[in-house]
C-alpha cells in the first residue's frame, strides 16, 4: 500500500526517483523478513484495530477512552514491564540492566538517580572534592536505615565493595570499579584488599582515592555496584541473601516476592530515609518480551511498558498518541571494520566510501520509522559535550554519494569488479532490517554486495576475538555519561577494540583527556580525538537508539533520560476511568 | 504385565543415560561459554566463577560429576539465574505446566472426541462439515497467532479477562493460556477420532450389533468406544509429555512462569545445566507416557499381549 502512493507522486530528478524507488524496496525488504512472530501479532493488531474503530470513533483514538483526573488516585500501585528477567538482584553480581532498575528500586548508594537520571544526594548528603579531582570525601546521612532497621554506615559500602572486587566472589562487573585507586589490581587478583583507595575515618564519612580525575564518578556511584550491602544477612543466608523472605535492603522499596518468568514485587520500605516522597506503595516488574508487552499494555495489565518493538513505533503512535514516548539513549549502533586483514586494512578511502554511502536519514525515519536518530560520529549529544561530526555530515545527498563513489572506485572497486563481504551480526538484535537496508544501498550506490549474515551472540564473540569478522555489528551501550565510555572501545589493547584499531596519536589524546581535571578540557580533548577516529574512517555509525516507552496518562512523575533508569519512587498514579 | 513394567523401566535407564550424554556433549560443543559477556572480564575473576561451577576441570570429570549428582536427584546450579537451582526452577515451573497442560489436554480430549463422534456419526451432515472446517483451521493456525488474538479479543477490546499474568487458585488466568494451547489439540483429537470412528463404525462386528437391534447409543459407546480410541492413546503418550513440559509460545505470550521457555532460553544463554536438566525431565515423561499408553493399548485391546 505505501508503496503504491510513493511510485504515485511526481520525482522531481532521476536522483530523487531512484532514491525513493530505493526507499520502497528496502521498506519492503524489511517488511519481508521482519520476525514472524511481530509481524503476525501486528498485522491482528491492526485487523482488530480497524474492527474497533467503527465503534470506537475516529481513528487514532486509544483501544479505550482513559479519562484522567488531577488528584492522586487512592491506589498507589504501579504496573511495569522489563524485557528480560534479572539474572540475581545481587548488587555485586548483576550484569544486566533489568538488574540494575530493580536495584535502583531496592537500594541506594551515596548518590542516587534524581528525578532526571542525573545523581542526586542518597545516602551521602554532601561531599566534597579536592583540587585535582582526584580524592573525594562523602558526609553520609544519620537517619539512613536497612530495612531491619538498622543504620547504613561507611562499612556498609566498604564490605560491599571489597565483596564486588574479590575475586572469589565472581563479579562479572568487577571492573567498573577500576576508577578508584587499586581496584583494578584487586580485582586482577594482582594486589590484595588493603590496596583499595577507600577509607572510613568514622562511620559516617568516606574518603576515595581515584586513579585520574573521574567527572562521572557521582553517576558511577548511584549504580548497582556501588551499592551497600548488608553484611550480616549474606553471611547468614550466603547465595539465597536476595531471597524475599532473606534479603535486607535499604532503597524505597523492598522485595516481597520475585516468580522467576512472571513477576517482582516491590513493597514501599517505610523504612527508607526518605519514604514520604515516595508515592507508590507497591510496584510489580512484569518481565515480558517486546510484543507481549505490547498486548498487557493495550490491555491495562501494565501502566509503563520498558519497551516495544521498533516496527510497531508507527502504528502505536496512530493508536495511542503520546502515550508512545522516545528520548535517546547512551548507546551508538554501528559497525566497524577488522584492520588487521584485507581488504579493510590500510585502506581508508574503502571504509570511508561504505560509510559516506549510507543514508542515516533513510535508516532512521524510513526503516526505524522515526524510532531512531540518525548517528554520524560516535559519541552520541552529551550536555556540554561537543561532537567530532564529519564535513560530509551536512553534505547533500548527491554530494556524499558522489564522493562516496569517487573514493570507491579510488580503492579500486566498481561495478564490474564489486566489493564482496559479510556483514556479521548477532542473532538477538533486531536489526535485520537496518542491514537489509544498508546493504541495500551499498549496493545502489556503489555497487558493492555486502550480505548480512547472523550468527548467535556468542558464536559471534567468539569470531570477534579471533579477529575472524571483517566487517561486523558493534553496537555499544556507555556505561557512564562520559565520551570515555564510548571512544576507548578503539584504544590499543582494549578488550573489545575488535577491530583492531591502534592509533598513536588517538590514544594520546585519550590519555590527556582522562588525566585532565578540568571537564571543559576533558570534553575538548575527547572531541580531538573523536574527530581523529573519524578521519580514519574505521567505523560506521549509523543511529543514536532511542528507549521507546508506553506510558499510560494518569502514571505521572517520570522523566526519561539517556540511561534508561526511571526509577519507581518518582512515579505517582492519578484518578482515572478505564485502564 | 508386571515383568513388562519391570523391563520397560530397565530399558529407560540406558536410554536417559544417552540422553543425558548426548544433551551434555552437543552444548558443550557449541562455541561460547555460559559466562561470555560482551564485556571482558578480568581472568582471575572468570576463574573464580569456573571453579565455582567446575568449569575449569576437564570434560570427561564435570560429565561424571554431574552424573553423580544426577543420581542423589540434584539437577545442578543454573548458570543463567545465579544463586539459583535447576531443581529449584524446576520445582517452581513444572506445577504450573502441570496444571495448564493437563487441563488443556482434558478439554481437548472431551471436546475434541465429542466433535470427532459427532461428526463421524452424523457424516456429511453440518455437524461433520462445519466442526471439521474448524479442525483443519485449528491444525493449521499456530499458537501464535492464536495466543495474541484471544488477547485481543478477551483481553484488550473485551476487557473479560486478564492479559496474562499467573496466581495459584485463580482461575480467571487459566482461561485463555489453557483455551490456546487446547485449541489445537482439540483440532487434532477431533479429526483422529473422526477418522477412527468412520473406520471403526463400517466394520462388520459393529453391523452385527446394529442387526441385533442394539440401541445408536448404545453401540457407540459400548462396542465402537475403545478401538475408537486405539489410535488416539498412541497419540496422547508423547503430546502429554510435550504439554507438561510447557509449551514456549504460551508461556511467553500469557508470562507464564513454567518451564518450557528455558529450553531456549537456556541453549542461548548456555545454560548448561538447565537444559540438560529439563531434558532429562522432557525424557523421563516421554518413557513413562508411552509406557502408559502401552498400558492402556493393552486395556483397550484385549488381542494385544504385553511382551517386551
Amino acid at each position: 500500500m505505501r508503496s503504491r502512493r510513493r511510485n504515485a507522486t511526481i520525482a522531481p530528478s532521476f536522483w530523487r526517483r531512484t532514491h525513493d524507488y530505493r526507499v520502497d524496496r528496502i521498506l519492503s525488504a524489511s517488511l519481508r523478513v521482519s520476525r514472524p512472530f511481530g509481524g503476525a501479532l501486528l498485522s491482528l493488531a491492526l485487523l482488530l484495530a480497524g474492527c474497533g474503530d467503527r465503534s470506537a470513533g475516529p481513528r487514532g483514538q486509544a483501544p479505550t477512552s482513559i479519562k484522567v483526573g488531577t488528584a492522586v488516585a487512592a491506589d498507589q500501585t504501579v504496573t511495569r514491564s522489563l524485557r528480560d528477567m534479572p539474572r540475581t538482584l545481587d548488587p555485586s553480581l548483576l550484569t544486566d540492566v533489568y538488574a540494575q532498575y530493580l536495584t535502583d528500586d531496592l537500594f541506594e548508594g551515596l548518590t542516587t538517580l534524581g528525578a532526571d537520571g542525573s545523581p542526586a544526594p542518597g545516602v551521602a548528603s554532601s561531599w566534597e572534592t579536592s583540587e585535582d579531582g582526584k580524592h573525594w570525601v562523602f558526609h553520609l546521612r544519620h537517619e539512613a536505615r536497612w530495612s531491619n532497621g538498622d543504620a547504613v554506615t561507611a562499612a556498609d559500602f566498604l564490605y560491599a565493595w571489597h565483596r564486588t572486587l574479590d575475586p572469589k566472589t565472581g563479579s562479572e562487573y568487577a571492573q567498573a570499579l577500576a576508577p578508584i585507586l587499586g581496584a583494578f589490581e584487586i580485582a586482577t587478583g594482582k594486589a590484595s584488599q588493603d590496596a583499595l583507595g577507600v577509607s572510613a575515618p568514622d562511620p559516617y564519612t568516606i574518603r576515595i582515592e581515584l586513579v585520574a580525575p573521574t567527572p562521572y564518578l557521582l553517576a558511577l556511584l548511584s549504580d548497582s555496584f556501588m551499592q551497600p550491602e548488608h553484611r550480616a544477612t549474606i553471611e547468614r543466608h550466603g547465595d539465597d541473601w536476595t531471597r524475599p523472605e532473606n534479603i535486607v535492603s535499604n532503597g524505597p522499596f523492598v522485595l516481597r516476592e520475585l516468580i522467576i518468568g512472571d513477576r517482582i514485587t516491590l513493597d514501599k520500605n517505610e523504612r527508607y530515609w526518605d519514604a514520604s516522597s515516595v508515592h507508590p506503595t507497591r510496584v510489580v516488574y512484569y518481565p515480558l518480551d517486546q510484543v507481549t508487552q505490547v498486548s498487557r499494555y493495550l490491555a491495562g495489565d501494565i501502566q509503563f511498558a520498558d519497551d516495544f518493538p521498533s516496527d510497531q513505533f508507527r502504528y502505536l503512535k496512530a493508536l495511542l498518541g503520546t502515550q508512545v514516548q522516545t528520548a535517546p539513549l547512551l548507546a551508538i549502533d554501528q559497525l566497524a571494520f577488522s584492520l588487521l586483514q584485507p581488504p579493510f586494512a590500510a585502506n581508508r578511502n574503502l571504509r570511508l566510501a561504505l560509510s559516506m554511502a549510507v543514508d542515516r536519514d533513510v535508516l532512521a525515519n524510513k526503516v526505524r520509522q522515526g524510532a531512531e536518530f540518525p548517528a554520524y560520529t560516535l559519541v552520541p549529544p552529551l550536555p556540554g559535550y561537543t561532537q567530532a561530526l564529519p564535513e560530509w555530515a551536512s553534505w547533500s545527498e548527491e554530494r556524499r554519494h558522489a564522493e562516496a563513489r569517487r573514493l570507491y572506485a579510488a580503492a579500486g572497486y566498481s561495478r564490474e569488479h564489486p566489493l564482496h563481504v559479510q556483514l556479521d551480526y548477532d542473532t538477538n538484535e533486531s536489526s535485520r532490517d537496518l542491514y537489509d537496508a544498508m546493504a541495500a544501498m551499498w549496493r545502489m550506490n556503489l555497487g558493492a554486495e555486502i550480505e548480512p549474515y547472523n550468527e548467535e551472540f556468542r558464536v559471534l564473540l567468539q569470531d570477534l576475538r579471533l579477529h575472524k569478522s571483517l566487517l561486523f555489528d558493534e553496537d555499544w551501550v556507555g556505561d557512564y555519561p562520559d565520551p570515555y565510555t564510548f571512544l576507548q572501545l578503539y584504544q590499543t589493547g582494549f578488550d573489545e577494540n575488535f577491530s583492531g584499531t591502534s592509533d598513536p596519536q588517538f590514544d594520546a589524546l585519550l590519555k590527556a583527556a582522562t588525566g585532565e581535571s578540568d571537564v571543559a578540557h576533558r570534553y575538548a580533548d575527547f572531541t580531538r580525538a573523536e574527530a581523529r577516529l573519524n578521519e580514519d574512517a574505521n567505523y560506521i555509525p549509523y543511529a543514536y537508539r532511542a528507549g521507546r516507552h508506553l506510558i499510560k496518562p494518569y502514571l505521572a512523575g517520570w522523566r526519561l533520560n539517556v540511561l534508561n533508569r526511571i526509577p519507581s519512587r518518582y512515579l505517582y498514579v492519578l484518578e482515572h476511568e478505564g485502564r | 504385565m508386571l515383568r513388562f513394567i519391570l523391563r520397560r523401566l530397565s530399558i529407560a535407564i540406558p536410554t536417559l543415560l544417552v540422553i543425558v550424554t548426548l544433551a551434555f556433549t552437543l552444548l558443550h560443543a557449541t562455541p561460547g561459554g555460559p559466562f561470555d559477556t560482551a564485556k571482558h572480564m578480568p581472568a582471575a575473576i572468570l576463574k573464580s566463577i569456573e571453579a565455582q561451577y567446575h568449569l575449569d576441570e576437564p570434560l570427561w570429570r564435570q560429565y561424571l560429576r554431574y552424573l553423580g549428582s544426577l543420581l542423589r536427584g540434584d539437577l545442578g546450579p543454573s548458570f543463567q539465574y545465579r544463586n539459583t537451582s535447576v531443581n529449584e526452577l524446576i520445582r517452581v515451573g513444572f506445577p504450573v505446566d502441570v496444571l495448564v497442560g493437563g487441563l488443556a489436554l482434558l478439554v481437548a480430549m472431551l471436546i475434541g472426541g465429542a466433535l470427532g463422534l459427532t461428526a463421524a456419526v452424523r457424516r456429511d451432515t453440518g455437524w461433520d462439515h462445519v466442526p471439521m472446517f474448524f479442525a483443519s483451521l485449528g491444525v493449521a493456525v499456530p499458537v501464535f497467532v492464536v495466543a495474541p488474538l484471544l488477547i485481543l479479543i478477551f483481553a484488550v477490546q473485551l476487557q473479560w479477562l486478564p492479559s496474562g499474568d499467573w496466581h495459584w487458585g485463580e482461575p480467571r488466568y487459566l482461561v485463555l493460556p489453557v483455551t490456546a494451547l487446547a485449541l489445537p489439540f482439540i483440532a487434532y483429537i477431533a479429526r483422529m477420532t473422526r477418522g477412527a470412528a468412520i473406520e471403526v463404525l463400517a466394520s462388520p462386528y459393529i453391523r452385527t450389533a446394529r442387526a441385533k437391534g442394539l440401541a445408536p447409543t448404545t453401540i457407540l459407546l459400548r462396542h465402537a468406544l475403545r478401538p475408537i480410541l486405539m489410535p488416539l492413546v498412541s497419540y496422547l503418550g508423547p503430546a502429554f509429555a510435550g504439554v507438561l513440559t510447557g509449551s514456549i509460545i504460551v508461556e511467553s505470550v500469557f508470562g507464564l512462569p513454567g518451564i518450557g521457555r528455558y529450553f531456549l532460553v537456556g541453549a542461548i544463554n548456555r545454560d548448561y545445566t538447565l537444559v540438560v536438566g529439563i531434558t532429562v525431565l522432557y525424557g523421563v515423561l516421554i518413557i513413562a507416557f508411552n509406557l502408559l499408553a502401552d498400558l492402556c493399548y493393552a486395556w483397550l485391546d484385549p488381542r494385544v499381549r504385553l511382551q517386551a
